[in-house]
């Protein structure tokens, strides 16, 4: 056990820890949205996510033709370049999730079929775009130029401000207000809201079932591409197995903190990152796993429903 | 679900092999022809290690048919991805396909431990060119390769102090925060390089294919160390000494021969590779052919500058031609030829193997830095 890492570094893991929080929220989303309207989990969404990093590099490299060994970005080229890559990565994921919901779970919802269905035809999507990206990419990790120069806004009792590590926590933060909002205050929101509480209720209300299915896996799709951008901008590496452990951890957090629940997810995201980084630090980079599913387990012991529960009726806030 | 599918096209690729189906023949109408098994990633983060010591055993094998032998040899490849339940999987395939007399392999430790059991039912012997674990040729070890496991490169008893020793080599007052990546190979080298660290600020194990290396960048700093050894694999590596770098750490960094690859500084980025110290157990092979071969292997392979582990995977591949050139085809002679025999390595050095495998008398290990992008090797360290 090393305590002494903490007299010099407890307010670097802290922000450290919020910052990769703030990755798990925004890929959390993706899975609590769906379980809040369906009471399904999409296992797929952890290869939503990987397609999110590739598709990020693709936007840097192919489209905006930066190459892996070019010089940082400044100015307005930097602003374009990272508001295109972030746009394209939340538009490719959304709309893979809308392909996702089709293809694997419209059909199943028609017929009425059990949720066994739903998950093991989660599975085999996942399974599919995992692969497909494994044989595409030959296995090979792609790397991701450095376009923001990695400077400091300067240090606070060890903690290093650094750009990347302030986008992300700012850019988390806006778009999880915004998303809290649309749910709240839209009519679109409301109407998944609707779904999420009852779906007959809302047919008979006239709400459209499908449309808002499709929106709700949309909005997941794009969450989870943000994530996968920031993700991408702040360890420029990416590989077909990427998802895997932060699907892993984002799934964590949507249970920790409520599965279905907004809020939930928020708080989870931000308690896991924090975890992990004192765990790895403290007790060892081996025991970090060990910890946070011990911790998860007695959460769930103690609150079944998550530190937040379901909340009131599912995809509330 | 991904080590599922992995399973399934291993035993896909295991039964391939037991009919030859992936056999690269190199042979026409013989009197006489036999197969040698290849087995490296091909795939995967590692495979360019295994692409490289293809090459190796292509070239020795164009070699030996352009003298027009009575024995034909076949080249069966068999792609393990470096990882272990992969590996388990394809080797009863292997062992139970009796044309194939001898193995060129497997590349990576992890996956040598999980194959044995397979090969030693077998008795198919190996020639590793790169698995450098020592419990595969420690008699005493739950695991290991006797009698049928043979290897041509310094085990980690050699790499371990080797690379303690060239991590610190001109630093003032080095003190050393030593970080493994709990595989079979790096765990491994890390046992054996730890003895040797005269100041040790601290130890940690992190988990392959972590994203998030900050509480370890966190940990050395707090340490105060300014060498820092990693054991593991250049994929990780290259996040891990970018998380080093980013976050403010500007002392030596240094690894062992699983990050001796031309990728590790393009994914590290040059800035953040620049000057890292890598040991491998292994020389290039550019420095010891002849010219004529440096031709013919460029020829052959469109390479111009060979990648790592060719000179120990040509000199494996070169073991096992000169015993079928003595006329052996049976995995028991072979094993024999193999135990008895003397060979000539590419650098004029002569080959013999102890009676648990590894070379009498040790390898050499190479001290190498990246500089400019490019690895550059210095010389024995």
């Amino acid at each position: 056990m090393n305590l002494q890492v903490l007299e010099s570094q407890f307010w670097s893991l802290c922000l450290q820890g919020v910052a990769l929080g703030f990755i798990y929220v925004l890929i959390s989303l993706g899975y609590t949205m769906v379980y809040g309207v369906l009471r399904l989990i999409n296992f797929a969404n952890s290869e939503v996510f990987m397609i999110g990093t590739f598709a990020t590099v693709v936007a840097q490299v192919g489209i905006l033709q930066n190459q892996t060994d070019s010089q940082s970005l400044h100015g307005f080229r930097l602003i374009y370049t990272l508001a295109f890559a972030l746009v394209f990565s939340m538009v490719v994921c959304g709309i893979l999730g809308i392909l996702v919901e089709l293809v694997a779970y419209r059909r199943l919802r028609a017929l009425g079929a059990k949720p066994l269905g739903f998950l093991i035809s989660a599975i085999a999507t996942s399974i599919v775009l995992l692969e497909t990206t494994r044989i595409v990419t030959f296995s090979r990790p792609q790397t991701s130029p450095r376009l923001l120069d990695k400077w400091s806004f300067g240090e606070v009792a060890g903690a290093n401000f650094r750009i990347d590590t302030v986008m992300v926590i700012i850019s988390g933060v806006i778009i999880f207000f915004v998303l809290d909002r649309f749910v709240t205050k839209t009519r679109l929101g409301k109407a998944i809201r609707a779904v999420s509480m009852s779906e007959e209720n809302s047919k008979l209300m006239g709400i459209n079932l499908n449309r808002v299915v499709s929106l709700t896996f949309f909005i997941g799709g794009l969450t989870t591409g943000a994530a996968a951008f920031f993700y991408t901008t702040v360890y420029e590496t990416t590989q077909f197995n990427v998802g895997f452990n932060l699907g892993l951890a984002a799934f964590t957090t949507a249970v920790l903190g409520g599965i279905g629940n907004l809020r939930g997810a928020f708080y989870g995201g931000m308690f896991l990152g924090v975890l992990e980084q004192f765990a790895s630090a403290i007790l060892g980079s081996q025991w970090k796993s060990v910890t946070v599913f011990t911790v998860l387990v007695l959460v769930l012991l103690l609150k079944p429903n998550g530190i937040f529960g379901e909340a009131v009726q599912q995809t509330r806030t | 679900m991904n080590k599922k599918v992995q399973r399934s096209l291993a035993v896909v690729s295991a039964a391939a092999l037991v009919f030859g189906v992936s056999a690269v023949s190199s042979a026409t109408a013989a009197p006489k022809s036999v197969s040698l098994a290849f087995q490296a990633p091909l795939t995967g983060s590692n495979a360019l290690t295994g692409q490289d010591e293809l090459t190796a055993a292509r070239f020795a094998l164009s070699e030996y048919n352009a003298t027009n032998p009575a024995i034909k040899v076949e080249l069966v490849i068999a792609d393990d991805q470096g990882l272990a339940d992969v590996a388990a999987l394809l080797a009863p395939g292997i062992a139970s396909n009796k044309k194939i007399i001898g193995l060129i392999g497997p590349a990576f430790s992890g996956a040598t431990q999980a194959s044995l059991p397979a090969y030693k039912a077998g008795r198919l012997p190996l020639i590793s060119m790169s698995a450098t674990r020592v419990s595969l040729t420690d008699r005493r070890a739950p695991v290991n390769g006797f009698p049928i496991f043979k290897r041509v490169v310094a085990n980690d008893k050699f790499q371990g102090p080797a690379l303690a020793r060239y991590a610190v080599k001109g630093v003032a007052s080095p003190s050393v925060y030593l970080v493994d990546d709990k595989t079979a190979y790096g765990k491994g080298l890390a046992d054996y390089t730890k003895p040797n660290i005269a100041k040790l600020a601290g130890s940690d194990s992190v988990p392959e294919n972590t994203s998030d290396y900050t509480s370890v960048v966190a940990k050395v700093k707090a340490s105060g160390a300014n060498v820092v050894i990693y054991c593991g694999y250049a994929p990780d590596a290259a996040k891990f000494v970018k998380a080093l770098r980013d976050g403010g750490y500007t002392g030596i960094f240094a690894a062992g021969d699983g990050v001796l690859k031309a990728t590790f500084p393009n994914n590290a980025g040059n800035a953040a590779a620049e000057g890292a110290r890598l040991t491998a157990a292994d020389v290039p092979f550019e420095d010891v052919a002849t010219p004529a071969q440096m031709v013919a292997y460029t020829k052959l392979t469109g390479i111009k500058v060979p990648g790592s582990y060719v000179t120990s995977t040509y000199n494996a591949t070169n073991i096992f031609l000169a015993c079928i050139k003595q006329g052996i085809v049976t995995r028991a002679g072979m094993q024999n030829c193999l135990t008895n025999g003397s060979f000539k390595g590419v650098a004029g050095d002569t080959i013999r193997f102890d009676r648990y495998g590894d070379i009498i008398g040790g390898a050499a290990v190479g001290a190498f830095t990246i500089k400019a992008g490019k690895i550059t090797y210095l010389g024995v360290a």
